[in-house]
């Protein structure tokens, strides 16, 4: 739990009072625009900026030395010693984090099986691909076992199957009681694998909860295509319906709470052969594209 | 002095059973260790202290390093016993037969200057003029009456050879004028035996050549190691900062303890590589019999050790510090300059001191400051120009002042490791807020 967390640079600023909860057993999306202050609550989390106020609070107290020990990071801009053995510098984390020597070799062994990086244990990191890199990235903040998992952007430059991999793991961590707070930027990824999503600008909070709740809360929306008219002009005539997009033909339309459904159905069969005409969950983009409006 | 020296590796002693005494106190109770307080501090710095060490004895350049020093130490002390030797017997031609008295005097006069004879028949002055041109004899002494040499004598000449020549052309002399009084031979002999008078003095003479070549030797060696190491930790440091591991590593770690690891893995191979080239100067001076070790330069030995601990302890929390407040190689570089400069002075004057066998004003005041003091003051040993008091305020003043910039460098550590981007100003660190 974050609690009122301040933190000014100069004129800037990056934390204004912000708080909000974590819950056990999800992942949780944390999303903002750049400058929103998501890298700065993750440094303040692991006590590597210096907050003006507000306290970090895990399970009813004080975040500590000790608690910290508990948590993992991955930070934005990725950290690794580019000399290093890979295996080495995992196991060499693992220990910093209190891990017993033979703990800490057994996990290595174990996450680098498990992320596909196993056959490059004993290469030096600079000599790594740049996704390589990531999964080592990860199974240091995976090693020894962590109760709350934080990453910032973990999921930027990987290729479609490194995502994946990486998201499987994210949500195993979560079914297994782990807490896993992460930044993105890729919305449609955030989406497909976060319950819950916590949405931040100028350091205050926007909007958070569960994915389903933000997607099934606001107003209507409605997918509808009509034959022969790419640019839904028929749509825009209507009085309490905005045309949020238009994609190949099909509409993507948002209703005031005054308009009736029938009456858009009725607007755009006089316009055309109906195609589609289904009602749409708010898409994560739109929670937070309205939540910043 | 030696009272000094032996006194602080008692305390060093005394310390090492105090906690052994301790431990085995502790495991005879079966008691657990301290996992709160001291005990997961010194567990961190342990392991960053490890990492240290285990990456800097893997690196080519250490081992390389090593190598050469160990070679040049070994060149150091086995060339000047190796020429010594060549120098031992000077091959003195003799044209004539060499009546008694002389050849005494010939025996005599070489002991004096510190060197052996070996007289050698020559049949002819052309024999003996060919020998001397080709250089198979140094001198020779022509029918009791001359000396000839190949090259005229210089006055400052100081080679065995000349000094040979000199005194024998003066002996010899007086032996050909003891003959020509006619004196007997009990009068004749103990004018030839005759003691030089003991000459006393006030102050201590100047340090002869073997302690000179130790102090040198060991001021190499002190700036060299000491230049290595602080290198060792700017970049090591720069780098962590760099490479943004440090933030992966401060989310576990304090950063005094980041920071004490590092400066105590790099100071144990330090240590460990000095203790290495100390040993090896030891089994191989002994064993080839040098000069290297014989007055007061086994003390010069032992206070260029202990200087290098302490230079190491001042200048590593200078060098960290200034490591933190960069983030790129060529930020490190204009850092690393002005940083230089005092090591470099005082290298500088304590290399003329012992160069010159004389201590100057500068040196003696250099001697006490704590960035100088590694250098000016084990020379200052070596030249026999510090009592024992003198050298253990300097000590102190020295460890005072490390504890002083030990505080500073880590409170400038924890400010500016975090803080990337542009170089971070000292004034910046100490004035405004910590990233």
């Amino acid at each position: 739990m974050l609690n009122g967390l301040t933190r000014s640079y100069s004129d800037l600023k990056a934390l204004d009072g912000l708080s909000f909860t974590v819950t056990a057993g999800q992942v949780v999306g944390f999303l903002g625009p750049n400058g929103a202050g998501k890298t700065t609550t993750m440094r303040a989390i692991f006590g590597l900026t210096n907050l003006d106020s507000g306290t970090v609070v895990w399970k009813g107290s004080p975040v500590g030395e000790a608690e910290r020990r508990r948590f993992g990071y991955m930070p934005e801009e990725r950290g690794l010693y580019p000399a290093m053995h890979v295996a080495e510098q995992v196991e060499y984390l693992g220990r910093l984090h209190g891990m017993s020597a033979h703990d800490a070799e057994s996990a290595t062994k174990m996450w680098l099986e498990r992320l596909g990086v196993a056959e490059r244990a004993d290469s030096k990191v600079d000599a790594l691909s740049h996704g390589n890199q990531q999964r080592v990235q990860l199974a240091a903040a995976l090693v020894h076992g962590p109760e709350l998992l934080i990453l910032d952007e973990p999921l930027a430059g990987l290729d479609p199957t490194g995502i994946d991999a990486i998201a499987e793991v994210l949500a195993e961590q979560a079914r297994s009681g782990c807490c896993v707070l992460f930044s993105s930027h890729q919305l449609d990824q955030v989406e497909d694998l976060c319950e819950s999503v916590t949405i931040i600008d100028h350091g205050r909070l926007v909007v958070t909860g569960k994915v389903d709740e933000l997607a099934t809360s606001g107003p209507r929306r409605l997918v509808v295509r009509v034959e022969g008219d790419r640019e839904a002009s028929w749509a825009r005539a209507i009085a309490g319906v905005t045309v949020s997009e238009v994609d190949g033909g099909a509409a993507r339309l948002v209703l005031e709470p005054s308009v009736d459904s029938d009456s858009v159905l009725r607007s755009a069969m006089g316009a055309g052969r109906v195609t589609e005409f289904v009602f749409a969950r708010r898409r994560l983009s739109e929670v937070f594209r309205e939540a910043l409006a | 002095m030696k009272v000094a020296l032996i006194a602080v590796f008692a305390v060093m002693v005394a310390s090492a059973r105090l906690w052994l005494r301790r431990r085995s106190q502790r495991a005879a109770q079966n008691l657990p260790r301290r996992r709160s307080g001291l005990g997961p501090f010194s567990s961190d710095v342990a392991l960053v202290a490890a990492r240290e060490i285990r990456e800097r004895l893997r690196g080519r350049i250490f081992r390389v390093g090593t190598v050469v020093i160990l070679a040049a130490v070994a060149a150091a002390i086995v060339i000047p016993v190796l020429t010594r030797t060549k120098a031992q017997a000077e091959q003195v031609g003799v044209v004539g037969a060499l009546a008694a008295p002389f050849r005494t005097a010939v025996i005599g006069s070489a002991e004096s200057v510190g060197t052996k004879v070996n007289l050698v028949h020559e049949p002819s002055l052309a024999a003996a003029r060919g020998a001397l041109g080709s250089g198979s004899i140094d001198l020779a002494i022509v029918h009791d009456r001359e000396l000839l040499v190949n090259e005229a004598i210089a006055a400052n000449d100081t080679s065995t050879t000349a000094q040979l020549v000199l005194t024998l052309a003066q002996n010899l002399g007086v032996v050909e004028a003891m003959v020509a009084a006619k004196l007997s031979a009990a009068q004749a002999s103990l004018l030839t035996n005759a003691k030089p008078l003991h000459v006393a003095s006030i102050q201590p003479g100047k340090p002869k050549g073997a302690t000179q070549t130790t102090s040198v030797v060991g001021l190499i060696l002190v700036f060299i190691m000491l230049s290595q190491y602080n290198t060792w930790i700017l970049i090591g440091v720069m780098e962590e900062k760099s490479s943004r591991v440090v933030e992966v590593l401060l989310a576990a770690v304090r950063p005094v303890k980041l920071l004490a690891g590092k400066v105590l893995g790099i100071g144990l191979v330090a240590f460990s590589q000095a203790a290495l080239i100390v040993a090896f100067t030891l089994v191989l001076a002994s064993s080839v019999g040098s000069d290297l070790l014989k007055g007061t330069a086994p003390l010069v030995l032992a206070s260029t050790l202990l200087w290098l601990v302490l230079g190491y302890a001042f200048y590593c929390w200078v060098y960290a510090a200034a490591g933190s407040m960069a983030s790129r190689q060529d930020q490190v570089q204009s850092l690393a300059f002005p940083l230089s400069l005092p090591a470099i002075f005082g290298y500088v004057a304590a290399l003329t001191a012992a160069g010159s066998g004389s201590a100057s004003s500068l040196v003696k005041v250099l001697a006490y400051l704590p960035p100088t003091a590694p250098f000016a003051m084990p020379v200052l040993v070596g030249l026999g120009a510090v009592t024992w008091w003198e050298f253990a305020a300097s000590v102190a003043l020295s460890l005072v002042c490390t504890v002083g910039v030990a505080k500073l460098a880590a409170s400038v550590y924890q400010r500016a490791i975090l803080r990337t981007g542009q170089r971070v100003r000292f004034r910046e660190v100490l004035s405004r807020r910590a990233a």
